[in-house]
């Protein structure tokens, strides 16, 4: 990090400071499964307070209570000036003074900055009030990005302009609290250094920060405190200045990480393997330029880069989800015209999607009816299914995959997502699947599922399979790839053969474009 | 595992029994909720009138329900699919027109020709749907329109008398005592109800409605569900035509009208959700005499018409509601 970040790191604060929010016990379940167990969290004024954990720790869960989405099942939110409260919905929560900067900035494209700062503020709209509400907004926007013009209409923004008018809005709405949801996801380092910027402003003028980011050496440049969440309970809740990066990651994924790292020994057999799938020249219009690429049978290839760097639209390419321009695929060899999923399904290819509720589930079906969605040429070759042999199947999966609950006619939705991950693997390996392209495999899923579904992946390497693999956690991918290709801007920038020394840090390097090669 | 290869109604008991699942009671409560309305109509009508309760009123609530229960399966099938047909009701008027025109040729040719525009309209909504990305709704709701308008056409806005005796025995004759309509509309129901537990296709229709994307990245045509859908929703229409040319002995070109409300009012309170990916066939038949029952009370009760529209409106809003309010909460 820079020397400024260095100097803004102030000395653990001994005097403490006044209590902005206060989270006690907070408790939430879904459909059973406990996904908070008793929490306590609180922020201080002119504090940023990272709250860090893998995906399905309860990082999110957590936020969305304390924004209002979701109540929580039991437990207390104090915010200061308000006593104990009942966050109603983000309405509310912003009038309480906390107000959420999402991930994907939630702007109206059509309309400019001005407008989308005072977004639900009918007047904001009306032409003749409309020179007041563009001053205020240059007034709010002046130490955040003077150069930035209040009538720019939003669909010509980059994303770390989204987020400045993102921040913007909460700011108009007289926010004391902000959240920031991996708020650097899709930011180059310039970019990046601009909003850390930012929120020390925000932090000198009394405002609370809530950090949320699974990036560790941001954590140790922008905030004063750490808490960890896992599996639900706080494991940590630390001054920064106090956690080795060392012990933070210790912390975040527990042992069981240092045991997969040293259990998995890098076998190196996929290299020999026969080619199972390659891309030439694949292009397609504003989101993949030129990609070259070749994954063997046995071999598990992850694709690493920064959000919107167009992993997830290779796969779908690949996949015939979204078309390509020009360029050629092969599989096995042989060039194949891939228009729509079912050509790629035919040809042995599975998208794992990273979305599983809106891109592989049919939530009212049951498991039984999930798992054959792919497979009705086997279950039903004339029109009529074959319910006795597909029960049998999908019970045969259950057993060897060790799905939960163990019974093929429970609706899929009742499922947790380690087990509805399982459900669409078993689809896919059904259907005769060799080359799977997996989307974030194990977002969202617990950790300990997060192992088993790991563990299945490598099996299936080992089985011959050929496995593309999109994640954004160097764990995962230190974990599971013999190779790693690099992603930035629609082109595959940069392919790394040996995965040994990779760090997070080179990784982000190689994906924002601060260094080109080894 | 039970011993079970029979695909089972969905019932509340078969969702596994984890605590708190507020899914679960909410899905009972509205099955409870729906045959607590039905069997509440039946006490209130029997109870203020004497005739409503008898066999032969009850039989005439089956013969009466019997066109909308053949609309409403062919519905609920679009419904499920998270779709809407507000056309039904002009290919009912369209198809008979045709029908009847070629009955005195041909009795065959009559049918056959009925039911061939009955799967046309369908075939034409299903491919501008799904072809042309085109609202469902704004595409029925222009076909309402254009079907109409080509019955009109047709015979000039004129209609036609005399409808082939045999035809009308076929399609509005006596089997055994039971009107042959309440067997045709049984059967239908039936038949779309196996349709649903025991084909590719019944499966792919919940799939396309509980989440298309989903669906399409498994391999599924979505464009030939949706056509089907449409065309079946069409053939079925002009099934009911042909009851309701047959029942009345004269076909007009205004047959028909205002049937689609009828039929998504019985696919709704028969558990279609408009939602998507929900439905039962046999419950929209539930659905269709539920109406009936409604509108044979209120006529018994001396309830003018007009009011008896109005009740129907309600009705079908309130089942609307009621879909709404337990879906979203999940």
């Amino acid at each position: 990090m820079t020397d400024s970040l260095q100097s803004m790191q102030i000395p653990a604060v001994d005097s403490p400071r006044k209590l902005l929010l206060q989270l006690k016990g907070i408790v939430k379940e879904f459909a059973g499964v406990r996904a908070l167990k008793g929490v306590d969290f609180d922020l201080r004024e002119g504090e940023v307070h990272a709250l860090m954990g893998e995906n399905g720790a309860g990082k999110s869960t957590l936020m969305k209570i304390m924004f209002g989405v979701q109540p929580p099942d039991a437990g207390t939110i104090e915010v200061a000036g308000h006593g104990k409260v009942d966050i109603d919905d983000p309405r509310h929560a912003l009038a309480l003074g906390i107000g959420l900067v999402s991930q994907e900035p939630s702007l109206v494209p059509q309309l400019d900055v001005a407008q989308n700062i005072f977004l639900g503020k009918t007047e904001a709209l009306n032409v003749v009030k409309r020179d007041q509400f563009q001053a205020k907004a240059r007034e709010i926007l002046k130490p955040l990005a003077p150069r930035l013009s209040v009538t720019t209409r939003v669909s010509s923004l980059g994303m770390a302009e989204l987020q400045v008018v993102e921040i913007a809005r909460t700011l108009a709405r007289g926010a004391k609290i902000i959240g920031f949801d991996e708020p650097t996801s899709s930011l180059t380092p310039a970019e990046r250094d601009g909003l850390f910027t930012l929120i020390r402003q925000l932090k000198s003028s009394g405002h609370g920060i809530i950090y949320i980011s699974h990036r560790i050496p941001e954590v140790y440049a922008i905030c004063d405190r750490i808490t960890v969440l896992r599996d639900g309970k706080v494991v940590a809740n630390r001054a920064t200045s106090e956690v080795h990066p060392d012990e933070l990651i210790n912390l975040i994924a527990g042992r069981r990480l240092a045991e997969e790292l040293q259990h998995h020994a890098k076998s190196g057999a996929g290299r020999d393997g026969p080619e199972a799938l390659r891309l030439e020249a694949v292009s397609a219009t504003g989101k993949l330029r030129d990609i070259n690429l070749t994954v063997r049978a046995g071999e598990i290839f992850g694709l690493a880069g920064l959000v919107g760097s167009g992993r997830t639209e290779l796969v779908r390419c690949i996949f015939g989800a979204d078309r390509k321009d020009s360029g050629t695929i092969y599989v096995n060899g042989k060039p194949l015209d891939i228009q729509r999923p079912s050509d790629a399904i035919a040809a042995g290819i599975a998208l794992i999607p990273e979305d599983r509720r809106k891109q592989a589930l049919i939530p009212v079906m049951d498991v039984e009816r999930n798992f054959g969605l792919a497979n009705y040429g086997q279950y039903a070759p004339s029109g009529f299914l074959r319910l006795k042999q597909r029960r049998q199947d999908t019970e045969r999966y259950i057993e060897e995959m060790a799905i939960r609950p163990r019974r093929a006619g429970v609706r899929i939705r009742n499922l947790s997502g380690g087990n509805q991950q399982k459900v669409i693997i078993a689809r896919w390996l059904q259907s005769g699947a060799r080359i799977l392209l997996f989307d974030e495999p194990t977002r969202g899923i617990d950790v300990g599922a997060k192992f088993e579904i790991h563990e299945l992946m490598r099996r299936l390497a080992k089985d011959g399979c050929a496995l593309l693999v999109i994640s954004s956690e160097l764990p995962e991918v230190l974990a599971l790839c013999d190779r790693v290709g690099v992603m930035r801007e629609g082109r595959l920038v940069h392919t790394i053969d040996d995965c040994s020394g990779l760090t997070e840090d080179l990784l982000m390097k190689f994906a924002s474009g601060e260094v080109a090669r080894l | 595992m039970t011993n079970d290869r029979v695909p089972r109604v969905s019932t509340p008991a078969e969702v596994p029994a984890a605590p708190g699942e507020k899914k679960v009671s909410l899905e009972w409560i509205r099955s409870a909720s729906v045959l607590a309305g039905v069997a509440l109509l039946f006490i209130v009508f029997s109870a203020l009138t004497s005739s409503f309760y008898q066999p032969a009123n009850l039989l005439d609530i089956l013969l009466q329900s019997s066109i909308n229960t053949m609309i409403a399966v062919g519905m609920t099938l679009v419904v499920m699919t998270r779709g809407i047909d507000l056309s039904v009701g002009s290919v009912v008027g369209l198809s008979s027109m045709i029908a009847a025109s070629l009955l005195p040729q041909n009795l065959l040719l009559g049918i056959a020709a009925g039911l061939l525009v009955g799967v046309v309209c369908g075939l034409v909504n299903g491919l501008l749907i799904a072809k042309l990305k085109l609202p469902d709704f704004i595409v029925t709701l222009g076909m309402l329109s254009i079907y109409r308008g080509a019955a009109l056409i047709y015979t000039d806005g004129k209609p036609i008398y005399g409808i082939d005796p045999t035809f009308r025995a076929i399609f509005a004759g006596d089997l055994a005592g039971i009107p042959t309509p309440v067997l045709l509309a049984l059967a239908i129901a039936f038949l779309a109800f196996l349709l649903v537990r025991y084909t590719a296709l019944g499966e792919q229709i919940i799939a396309v409605g509980g989440n298309e994307e989903a669906g399409r990245l498994a391999g599924i045509n979505i464009d030939r569900v949706k056509i089907c859908v449409y065309a079946i929703s069409g053939l079925l229409a002009s099934f009911a035509g042909f009851v309701l040319i047959g029942r009345i002995g004269a076909a007009e070109p205004i047959g028909g009208t205002g049937f689609e409300l009828q039929a998504i009012g019985a696919a709704v309170i028969g558990g279609a959700s408009l939602f998507g990916g929900e439905g039962n066939p046999l419950g929209s038949l539930i659905g269709a005499l539920t109406l009936g029952a409604m509108q044979n009370g209120l006529t018994l009760l001396n309830v003018p018409s007009f009011w008896q529209l109005v009740a129907t409106g309600v009705v079908v809003i309130l089942a609307v509601y009621a879909d709404q309010a337990t879906r979203k909460r999940q």
